[in-house]
Formats: structure tokens, sequence, C-alpha cells
């Protein structure tokens, strides 16, 4: 359900001078938001059944365990709580798409490519389990972590292991009618959580990530290779859903998802530069191009919504972070999304991100074939390159952006934070002689970790002692 | 006695390093590489001498540490700072990696910034099921290695040269074979740290070399190894080199290593290339389809290699040494332990061999219980 304008919503219920609130401050919030707007939402539209309405506010998902909510700030916009119960709401999502009768399809890995062919077929709803790497750390909770240990992976590793978890445990979502696992040039804790997920998986097809040797350039021999893979893939979805996918079928899929990538391209120019929405928001919206939160036609209303508002703020020169606020380049995605609402308490803010997703950000050629497009546009992936390949799309957000300083937040075991963290600092300390902090992030808890938080503050003070 | 004695590679060692200066010195490229993947026949035929690069010390993964952070694998961080202490790393003019893990995949770009040695990426689909693109890709990167190691040597390698690389390595790889089987014989009449000697040999010799040193070591050999009847243990685990030969040794104090899955193991001898025309086509094929390595997806066919393994050997154990922060394997290590259906001891470790007791206590605990 698209929001053409936001007048029609300022009437119904105005967005509040733009602020970034607390869990409480929500609470009270959403007592003002009138029944028929709460009404109006529903997922796998155009659906309208009681069962699929999704506006609440983080209460309701705290009380279902997600105790790091109370710890968040958010935005105070309703596009924004609309976000928020959209994507606290996918595991419902999932489990409703099994229950309508729909092909539950886990992509695994490849992180943007394999779910706009899925989504292309009628039917099929494409999740990532990857992205459960979340959940500890919204629930305070090692559950998935031990349960991933069970099963052998060690501590040491990728907070992404949480995904073996929940696939030992089959109750995070439902179990996948069909599991297609992306491998190769990625990172090794994603491909051992794949190789261990398999043993609960009813079937498993695995998709090659080719190595990307230029930079920038597509390389047409890796692009016809991807086809080749993308086909295997198409071949095994007709199979599952009986259904032959037609060119023209793909090419709307892609459409879909470009719609999506547009409005968030805009929505990164729009908060990055005018600083109208807050980093953790920016973060979720980032990551719903991977799989548009298991729903792409709610998902795209959900994020036209999230672009009418930050417009409206831009028209209105209204700002969620301070304009003063020190300009940072996030590198890598932290697990602990408390870390980005304290950057921005601290007096810095996200201009830029590097989360190796950089593949799904980008839109898709629609004037090429289906396939030969989504594979031009894999090519793309940072995480398929080489690290100096990475380190130039660091720079060049760092250079556009004007930052200060540049922050990379790891994981002690992920294997490409190992290998490259060193490698991008010392590339970005080089050539724009900008400050860079690295550092690992803790396990999951209550509150970021006391040296942490100093780390950060330290940073932010030399930030400052700069300017 | 150990078929090639201490004494004896150390000299072989020392005359090969000697060599390799000589024939540097004459213009020859020495050409290093790590892993079993890299298609040691094509650096050959492109006039190249290949080398295997597998030392590893606790002084050389600290002085990676310098560029790596310190949750690297070991083996990387070791390979880094081996440039800088170990004579024969020092010898290459060019490195060949292969993308099998990730950490590897990035081990060359490093080697680029921080050591400035030419490397080239040889990308090895990771996925191990067969499918015609799959081998044309792997094909094409087999190619482009080919023009890369032209550029290091001004020759491309010839169908003639490929055929004898290909030959000699076979007949290399066969030798290796024949003592991999003589140490499942019961009595066994070498050792399992033989076949482990025999592999860093013939990483390190020329192949002909290789395969007269071991056919002396062989003759003299014929006796039994061990008389009694003791547990029969299955090495497995991340890459186990020359200097890790106080595991093997901790193990072979109280039982027989009768079997590995380990790449600088009898895996690396565990086929023949096809001989035939056009060589680079059967290359391609041989390496892309051999017996998979723990990081290959799926790599169910490995499991199916150790199983027989652990029945056709009458394996009673397995010990399976992977390096801090090796994914690949160390997530296995359960996953071995349900399949195999036999007692597996599973040692994480980096080089700096502080948990040395440790693990022996660990290891002989182990083969207690297996010997009970």
């Amino acid at each position: 359900m698209a929001i053409p304008a936001s007048g029609l919503m300022t009437r119904e219920w105005p967005d509040p001078v733009p602020a970034r609130i607390g869990f409480e401050e929500w609470a009270e919030l959403f007592e003002t938001i009138p029944d028929e707007l709460i009404q109006r939402f529903h997922y796998f539209p155009p659906n309208q059944e009681q069962w699929s309405l999704y506006l609440f506010p983080p209460q309701t998902f705290a009380i279902y365990g997600c105790r790091h909510l109370r710890r968040l700030k958010f935005d105070n916009s309703l596009a924004a709580l609309r976000m928020w119960g959209f994507v606290q709401n996918e595991t419902e999502r999932l489990f409703r798409a099994r229950q309508t009768g729909r092909h539950v399809v886990a992509c695994m890995g490849d992180l943007g490519a394999l779910p706009v062919i899925v989504n292309s077929f009628p039917g099929c709803v494409a999740f990532y389990p990857d992205c459960i790497w979340w959940t500890p750390f919204v629930m305070e909770s090692q559950v998935l972590f031990d349960a991933a240990a069970e099963q052998g992976i060690p501590e040491a590793t990728c907070f992404s292991r949480a995904a073996l978890g929940a696939f030992a445990k089959h109750s995070y979502f439902p179990d996948p009618d069909l599991v297609i696992a992306a491998t190769g040039a990625s990172c090794d804790d994603y491909s051992g959580v794949e190789q261990l997920a398999a043993r609960h998986a009813r079937e498993m097809l695995w998709v090659e990530s080719p190595l990307r040797r230029s930079c920038g350039g597509v390389e047409p021999p890796t692009v016809e290779f991807l086809v080749s893979e993308y086909r295997r893939v198409v071949e095994r979805l007709e199979r599952l859903t009986g259904h032959r996918l037609s060119e023209e079928e793909l090419r709307r899929g892609v459409a879909r998802a470009n719609r999506v990538r547009q409005a968030v391209a805009q929505l990164r120019q729009l908060a990055y530069g005018a600083g109208v929405l807050p980093a953790l928001e920016m973060m979720v919206i980032e990551f719903g191009n991977l799989h548009f939160y298991s729903d792409i036609g709610e998902w795209t209303a959900v994020v036209e919504h999230l672009l009418v508002t930050a417009r409206a703020r831009a028209d209105a020169g209204q700002r969620v972070v301070a304009e003063d606020a020190l300009r940072i380049v996030w590198v890598t995605p932290p697990a602990d999304p408390l870390l980005l609402c304290y950057l921005e308490d601290r007096g810095g803010r996200v201009v830029g991100t590097e989360f190796v997703i950089n593949q799904a950000l980008a839109p898709i050629d629609e004037t090429k074939p289906g396939l030969e497009a989504i594979a031009c546009s894999f090519m793309a992936a940072s995480l398929i390159g080489t690290s100096r390949q990475r380190a130039e799309l660091v720079l060049r957000q760092a250079s556009e952006r004007n930052a200060e300083g540049v922050l990379i937040s790891g994981i002690l075991g992920g294997s490409h934070c190992a290998m490259e963290a060193r490698l991008i600092a010392d590339r970005v300390k080089a050539e724009l002689d900008l400050p860079v902090l690295e550092f690992d992030v803790a396990k999951p808890g209550a509150e970021i970790d006391r040296q942490t938080r100093t780390r950060i503050d330290a940073f932010l003070e030399l930030l400052r002692s700069r300017r | 006695m150990a078929l090639i004695s201490g004494a004896d590679r150390e000299q072989l060692r020392k005359e090969r390093l000697q060599e390799l200066t000589r024939l540097k010195a004459e213009g020859t490229r020495v050409v290093g590489y790590f892993c079993l993947y890299a298609p040691v026949e094509l650096i050959a035929a492109a006039g190249a001498v290949p080398v295997r690069l597998v030392r590893s010390s606790a002084d050389a993964e600290t002085a990676g540490e310098r560029f790596l952070r310190a949750d690297a694998c070991s083996f990387c961080k070791s390979c880094l700072g081996g440039f800088e202490r170990e004579p024969l790393f020092r010898l290459a003019d060019g490195v060949v990696g292969v993308t099998t893990c990730d950490m590897m995949r990035r081990l060359p770009e490093a080697f680029e910034a921080h050591r400035t040695v030419p490397a080239f990426q040889l990308n090895l689909p990771r996925t191990s099921e067969s499918a015609p693109h799959r081998l044309a890709e792997f094909r094409r990167q087999m190619a482009m290695l080919g023009d890369w190691l032209a550029s290091l040597t001004g020759r491309h390698a010839d169908e003639d040269g490929l055929q004898q690389a290909l030959q000699r390595q076979n007949r290399l790889r066969q030798i290796v074979r024949r003592v991999d089987e003589l140490r499942a014989t019961l009595p066994a009449a070498v050792s399992g740290s033989d076949v482990l000697d025999v592999v860093a040999l013939a990483g390190l010799l020329d192949p002909a070399a290789a395969v007269a040193v071991i056919e002396r070591g062989l003759v003299r050999a014929g006796q039994s190894q061990s008389t009694a009847e003791r547990p029969r243990v299955m090495l497995g685990g991340s890459i186990i080199t020359e200097d890790d030969r106080w595991l093997v040794e901790m193990v072979e104090e109280k039982a027989d290593i009768v079997a590995d899955i380990v790449c600088t193991g009898a895996r690396w001898a565990a086929e023949d290339a096809p001989v035939g025309e056009p060589g680079l086509d059967l290359l391609a094929g041989f390496y892309f389809s051999r017996l998979p390595c723990m990081c290959r997806r799926p790599n169910d066919r490995l499991y199916e290699h150790a199983r027989q393994l652990v029945v056709a050997r009458r394996v009673a154990g397995v010990v399976y040494k992977t390096l801090l922060y090796c994914d690949p394997w160390s997530f296995e290590a359960r996953r071995l332990h349900d399949e195999l259906g036999v007692p597996v001891l599973a040692i994480d470790s980096d080089y700096s061999g502080q948990n040395r007791e440790q693990v022996r206590t660990r290891v002989e605990a182990f083969l207690e219980t297996l010997a009970e």
C-alpha cells in the first residue's frame, strides 16, 4: 500500500517534531494514533485480514522477548513506527506464509540477488536466515548461539552463527521448502553455517558466488558463469512451484526490486546528507533491500512512506540528528544496534555505510535480460572482491560526505574482518588522513561494554579536537 | 626407523635451497604455493619451479600479526610472516593462492600489500558439485594462471610440457600412495609421520628426485615399524605442517596413525591426474574434482572418504587438530564425531606451543581410552 503524499497522513496523525525517542515515549505516542490508522496497515497486500495487522509499538515485541527495544532510540515518525512493526513481525509473517500456502524459500549468503529471482515466482516468499544475526542482540539472549554451539560452532565466530541455531530450533521460521545457499567468494563463517544447516534443511541448492578480479568493471565470462548458476536456481524453483518462469515475470520481479532500491537510494541521500533519519532506522532500511522482510509488496509501501516522511522533513529543514554532529562512515554492520544509537547520543552521525550489501543498494539494469541483469548487479558486491576494492567504497563515501572519521565494527573470528580490517584502515589513513576506530562488537548484553563505550567516546573526542 | 630420517630430511632441504638459489641465479623462476589445489603441473610446464610453502612457526605467526588481526588463521599469519623468516619463502618470485577458504582467498592481497611478492589467485569454485559451466569457469581460471605464469617466466606451458609434468607428478603420487598403504598394514611397515614426511618432500623437491628418495627409503623400511597392536588412529583437521611434527610424534608414542584426511597427508596423493590431451582441460577437471577439502560445498564426499578409511583401516579414533579461527575445519569437528561413529579428539590451537603440555595430557588420555 503506497502512501503517495504526506498530506493525508498528516491530517490523521501529524508526525511530531522529528526526534529520536525512547521506548516509553513511543508507548505514550502510540496511544494517540487513531484505530482507523492502525487498521489500515496489513502485510501480504492486498490481503486485509485481521491477522495481518502489524502497526504495533515496540512494547508489543518487547513483551515477546525483544528486550533490547527498551534501550534503543527510535525515530518518532509514523513511517518509522510502521517500519519497526513490520520488521519485528517477520517471524509471524513467515509462518503465515506457510499457513496460506506460499512456498517459503531461504536464501543464504549472497546478500541481494537470490530473492529477486525467488520473488519473481508467484506464491514464493524469500527470506534471509542471515539476518537472524541481530536476534540474539535484540533479545539479549545467548539461546541461538548456544544452539549453534551444540551443532559444533565455536564461540569466537561471526554472530551469523545464530542462523544455524535458528535452523536447529525449527521455531524462528518455518522449515523452508528450499534452501538456496551461496558460497564461494564469501565469508568462511557463513559458508560453515550453511554446511551445517544443510543437516536441518529439506533440500539445499548450492550456488557459487564468483570472485571478482577487476575493480568496478563487469567481467563478461564471470557474469555468464553467474547466469548459469542462476539458471539452476530457476530450474529448481520451477520444480518446486510447478510454474515455468517467464522472462516477463522475471522482468517484473526486477522492476519491483528496483522500486525499493531506488527509494532506498533516495533515503540514503536524504538521511546521510540532510540528517533526516537516524542511523538505526537507516540500517534496517538498507538491509530491507536484501529480502524485503519477506513481503516485497508491503515493504515497498513502508519504504515509500519513509521516503515521503524524509522528504517532508528535508523540505521543512527539519533534522533528527544535529547538523554539527561528527560525520562518520560506518564499515561492516554492527550486530548490536545499540551501537548506532550510542554514536548519535554522543554527538556523532553516520554519513555513509559499507555494510557488505552494496550490491543490493544499486538499481538493477532493466534493459538487460533478467538473469544477466541480476548477475551484473551482484558482481558489484564488496564481499566478492578485494579489500582494496572495498576500501574504495569507503573512501568514496568519506570524500563525498566530507567524513571526519571512519568506524569499522568487526566480529572476533569473522574471516573477512580478520583479513581486511587493517588493509582498509591503512588506506583510509593514508589517502584521506582520517582517524579510524576499529573494534569488535561484544556479545549480546543489556548495554554496550564499557571498553567499547570508552573507545567510541575517545574517538569522537579526537575527531572533535581536529575541527 | 623412519622412512627418511630427520637428519636426511634436513640435508635434503638444505641441498634443495642451494639448488633453488642456483636455479634462480640462472634465471629460473621459483613459484610458491600453499594448497593441494594449486596445479603444480602447470607451474612446471611454464618453466617455473613449484615449491609448496607449508612451514609454520610461532615467530612467523607473530610476524604476520603486524599486518593481520590476531584472529586471522594462524597458517595465514605464519605464511605472511614467513616471508621475512623462512629462506624458502624468500626464494619465491611469485605466489599462487587458491580461493579455498576466505582467509586464503584474501592472503595474496596481503602479500602484494606488505611483501611486494606478485601473487595470483586461482579461483576454484567452492561448490564441489560438478556442472559444465563450473568446470569451464575453472578451466578459464587455469588459463589465466597460465598467462600469469608466462608473464613471470616468459614461457607458456605447452602440451608436451604439460604431459611430462602430469606423468612426473602422477609417478610421485603413486609412490606416496604406496607409502600410505604400507602404514595401514598390520603390523605397519611405515609410520603415519612417514606419510607426512614424504608429502612434504613431494612439495619441496623436484618430482623425480622425490621419487628416488622415497624409493630408497622404502627399500630400507622393509621391516615392520610396529610389532604390538596399538590403537589405530586417523589424523584430521587443518593443515599439518612439518613444524606440527610434535603432535604427530605425541600421537605415535602410543598409537599408530594409519590414515589421514589432511591436505598435507595422503589426500595429496589420493588420485592420479588423467593423462591425455588437451592437458589443460584434463588438469582443470582433475583439480576441480579432487577429493574435497572440508571447505568445499557440499563436503559430503570427504565424509564418505573418511568413513571408508575408518572401516577399511579399522580406525579406532580420530585426532582432529584445527588451527584457531580455521572455520572450515573447526566447525566440522562435532559433525565428524556424529557421522564417523568413532571417538574424536578435537584440538584447537595456534603455533605458540603454550598449550602443548595440556594437549599432551588430552592426547594421552584419549589414546589410553582407545587402548582399553
